[in-house]
């Protein structure tokens, strides 16, 4: 055996990038739904307060059950409440932290390579529509106000055979974007993108989305957490979260 | 001084085998899947007996009775597998050289080029097993197992994987390096004449158990039942029944002759009157009366009787004769009763193959009778 | 555009695919050599990581490496930190590749000829030397094949990652969950590059490596 590749592997495993250790960081675990929007707001809290912030996004199921677990977050935007609920039981975080940070909307997306925008859920029905993308209900709370709305529009047993499912809504908006579904339920807050087009869905026809942000309790910094909590719920914060189409505390 | 009583039971075998040998050669002989590949294999710790004991001299191998069980590597032996189980991925020097580990290297090579020499491989060091023939191959492979210094060695079919034409000069090979090396040798074949000609003892295997274990001259005179007779292909092999037995003679009838035969001096046994009885008589040494000289002489010639040839087999240097009794009835073997082995000068001086009718002697000495089972 | 993935992929690939020859070869000797009790629960454990969904495997390993879980707790008592880590992401790369090496080498193991390990026995050798100086040179090749594999396998790794490991930029964002960030960002172009990297890196490891095998033989 050559005697120099040990040598060379220890050499490369010594060399194991270690993560910045310089400005204060936080750690932020969002659900998929404000990638958009916290792409802007993270660089904006970055400045103002000086620290450097790490972006996780997924889907909030996934990300609850690696915080319950110890992942490294110090503060958790979730899309669903229910999952910062069962955290709060468990006492993964600090309840008292608890803070709504939106409301959310869906949105029925059209494929713009299949034809002109449906405005309304009964056109689901069209068998030129094959495959209707959603993101998954069982784990993810779009997906769950999708299949409510659905029902509760009377059209869940129609629309079921053709229904695919997503890991979130980010994987359910990129079926449509290629094409793969002609049309879909999603988050208002991704659907600003060129491939597609998109009307609002009635509020009423499911419960609210309620998001809530939270501290985990783990972290070594949990004012920092706070500040940005509030930052999101600041005027900046909230200018750039309307804009991607969230409905903010106040206005519910 | 090998001893060896061992037992293994595996999915439909058993096998119970007891035996001793000095320091000499041992053939393990009998017909394919008798047991010997596995006795081998418990010598050199490569399968574990389920009872016994094995011991070299003062050396135990494994006694289950006391917990001993050696490892193959603590045995000190050399095996030489069938087959040869050559390294095809070193050459023919480090296949030699691979039991000397621990030496230093120059000591390794220069045993392994001794070794290579004195079996008529000189330049053959650096050439792999797949360029050599197979005669060279198994002068590799005793090499290796000799190169060690065993205080064993065994050996595993060794001319088994070799042609035929080239099978009696390999074994006449094999048995002057055998002989050379000096060493306590156990060998298994299903070759007679190959264990005849290799050891000194033999252990005849059937059936996983030791039918008879002697001094193969012993074997040959006095095999001691008829299953061991047939196994190492008597000829003549016969049925008749008692008429009377002494310890010294016994008298028998067969095919309405009355025959004297000599009784086996290893089981002075004494069967009674009407047992059956089997027995063999060997065929060169069957005895034509010639017909240009006086009549039979009852002090030489014994156990008479009268028949005709109906066939014979060219063997070489010999004539095979196959001889039928006047006597009527069903003859012994088949179409013929008896096959008698002529020196061909004997055949042509007689003039055989025109005179067919011949009164034959048989010494008593030469009608072997062997236990029932 | 941001190296760090690549580096780090190269980095756990390699030590995941060496954690794997480390464990895998031994098991796959006793696999191809031994008969012992439990044997074939050994071997449904070891295509067990082929069959299950990443994510749900991802799920098994955090409730005992987790915060919450057996192993989890016992390490953070000695101050080790094992999920969430790069380490999570070598041993969740290496859990995801590690049957393809065991299959591969044990084929291998198999077909050599149990008679020269015999032989070697019987010439005194150990057991250690008897594997390194036969069974290993004959088998040289399956066991190549299936670290191979099983690196590629490591490269790619991705569910079982995102669960133990995180999707953490700068600290576990390995390659292909660097991939999978960007595409959900719809940021194509450094998704096409990224690709296009781990694609030509392996592919270049790929032809190195027959090369080298070729030479030997």
């Amino acid at each position: 055996m050559r005697r120099w590749l040990p040598a060379a592997w220890l050499a490369l495993a010594g060399a194991m990038p270690v993560a910045g250790a310089d400005a204060p960081s936080l750690t932020v675990f969002a659900a998929a739904d404000l990638g958009f929007a916290f792409k802007e707001i993270v660089p904006r809290f970055e400045k103002s307060v000086g620290a450097k912030v790490s972006l996780v996004l997924g889907s909030s199921g996934n990300l609850a059950t690696q915080i319950e677990h110890g992942a490294p977050a110090d503060v958790f935007f979730s899309a669903d409440r229910a999952f910062v609920e069962r955290l709060a039981a468990r006492g993964a975080v600090i309840a008292e932290s608890r803070a709504v940070y939106a409301q959310g909307r869906i949105v029925l997306a059209t494929a713009r390579s299949f034809g002109p925008r449906l405005t309304d859920l009964r056109q689901l029905g069209d068998p030129r529509i094959r495959h209707v993308a959603i993101a998954n209900p069982v784990h993810a709370p779009y997906g769950r106000a999708a299949e409510e709305a659905l029902r509760k529009a009377g059209l869940w047993e129609t629309v079921k055979p053709k229904l695919v499912f997503g890991e979130n809504i980010r994987h359910a908006l990129q079926f449509i974007q290629t094409g793969a579904a002609e049309a879909g339920i999603v988050a208002r807050s991704v659907a600003n993108v060129p491939e597609i087009e998109w009307t609002l869905i009635d509020s009423s026809l499911h419960a609210p989305l309620q998001q809530v942000a939270v501290v985990v309790k783990r972290t070594a910094r949990p004012e920092l957490g706070l500040a940005f909590i509030q930052f999101v719920n600041g005027p900046e914060g909230r200018s750039i979260m309307k804009r991607y189409g969230f409905i903010l505390p106040g206005e519910f | 001084m090998l001893s060896l009583l061992i037992s293994k039971r595996l999915d439909g075998f058993a096998l119970d085998v007891r035996w001793e040998a000095g320091d000499q050669v041992v053939a393990l002989f009998g017909p394919n899947g008798a047991g010997k590949t596995l006795t081998l294999q418990c010598l050199a710790g490569l399968v574990r007996p389920d009872q016994g004991r094995i011991a070299l001299d003062e050396r135990v191998f494994f006694d289950s009775a006391a917990g001993v069980d050696l490892r193959p590597q603590d045995r000190r032996l050399g095996y030489v597998f069938q087959g040869y189980a050559l390294f095809p991925h070193l050459t023919v020097e480090e296949n030699v050289a691979f039991g000397l580990k621990g030496r230093p290297r120059t000591e390794r090579r220069a045993r392994a080029r001794m070794v290579l020499e004195r079996l008529g491989l000189a330049g053959f060091e650096a050439r792999y097993p797949r360029e050599l023939s197979g005669g060279q191959q198994q002068r590799v492979a005793l090499g290796r197992a000799l190169a060690v210094d065993p205080d064993l060695l065994l050996l595993d079919e060794p001319l088994s994987a070799v042609d035929a034409p080239l099978r009696r000069q390999l074994r006449e090979e094999l048995g002057r390096i055998i002989r050379e090396w000096g060493k306590a040798t156990v060998l298994v074949t299903h070759d007679l004449a190959e264990a005849y000609q290799l050891a000194d003892r033999i252990v005849v295997y059937e059936g996983g158990r030791v039918l008879q274990a002697a001094p193969k001259s012993e074997l040959l005179w006095q095999p001691t039942s008829e299953r061991v007779a047939r196994l190492i292909g008597v000829r003549n092999l016969l049925r008749g029944s008692v008429l009377k037995s002494t310890p010294e003679v016994i008298q028998l009838r067969w095919r309405e002759q009355t025959l004297e035969a000599v009784n086996s001096p290893s089981h002075l046994f004494l069967p009674h009157p009407g047992a059956a009885l089997p027995f063999f008589i060997r065929p060169e040494y069957v005895r034509l009366i010639r017909k240009d000289r006086p009549g039979p002489d009852a002090r030489h010639h014994m156990n008479l009787m009268d028949g005709e040839i109906v066939a014979e087999a060219d063997q070489g240097t010999t004539w095979t004769l196959f001889f039928r009794l006047s006597e009527p009835g069903t003859p012994g073997q088949g179409t013929y009763d008896l096959e008698i082995e002529v020196p061909k000068l004997v055949y042509e001086i007689l003039d055989m193959a025109r005179d067919r009718r011949w009164q034959i002697s048989i010494h008593r000495g030469s009608i072997q009778v062997l236990p029932s089972e | 555009m941001d190296l760090f993935p690549i580096w780090l992929s190269l980095q756990v690939s390699l030590m995941a695919t060496a954690l794997t020859l480390l464990v895998g070869v031994p098991v796959a000797w006793v696999l191809a050599r031994r008969r012992f009790p439990g044997r074939d629960l050994l071997e449904a454990l070891v295509v067990l990581p082929l069959i299950l969904p990443p994510t749900v495997l991802g799920y098994y390993l955090l409730l005992v490496i987790g915060s919450q879980g057996p192993v989890g707790r016992a390490l953070a008592v000695a101050g080790f930190e094992l999920a969430f880590t790069w380490r999570a992401a070598v041993l969740a790369a290496a859990v995801g590749s590690i049957a393809l090496l065991i299959k591969s080498a044990q084929a291998g193991f198999e077909t050599v000829d149990a008679r020269l390990e015999q032989a070697a026995r019987t010439l005194g050798r150990s057991e250690w030397s008897v594997f390194w100086s036969v069974t290993l040179p004959l088998a040289w090749r399956s066991v190549l094949a299936g670290t191979v594999l099983a690196f590629c396998r490591a490269v790619g790794e991705f569910g079982i990652t995102l669960m133990v490991a995180g999707n953490i930029p700068g600290k576990t964002q390995t390659l292909p969950l660097a991939i999978y960030d960007r595409v959900q960002a719809n940021a194509m172009g450094e998704a096409n590059a990224l690709a296009l990297i781990a694609v030509g890196g392996v592919a270049l490891l790929l032809f190195g490596v027959s090369r080298m095998a070729r030479l030997k033989y």
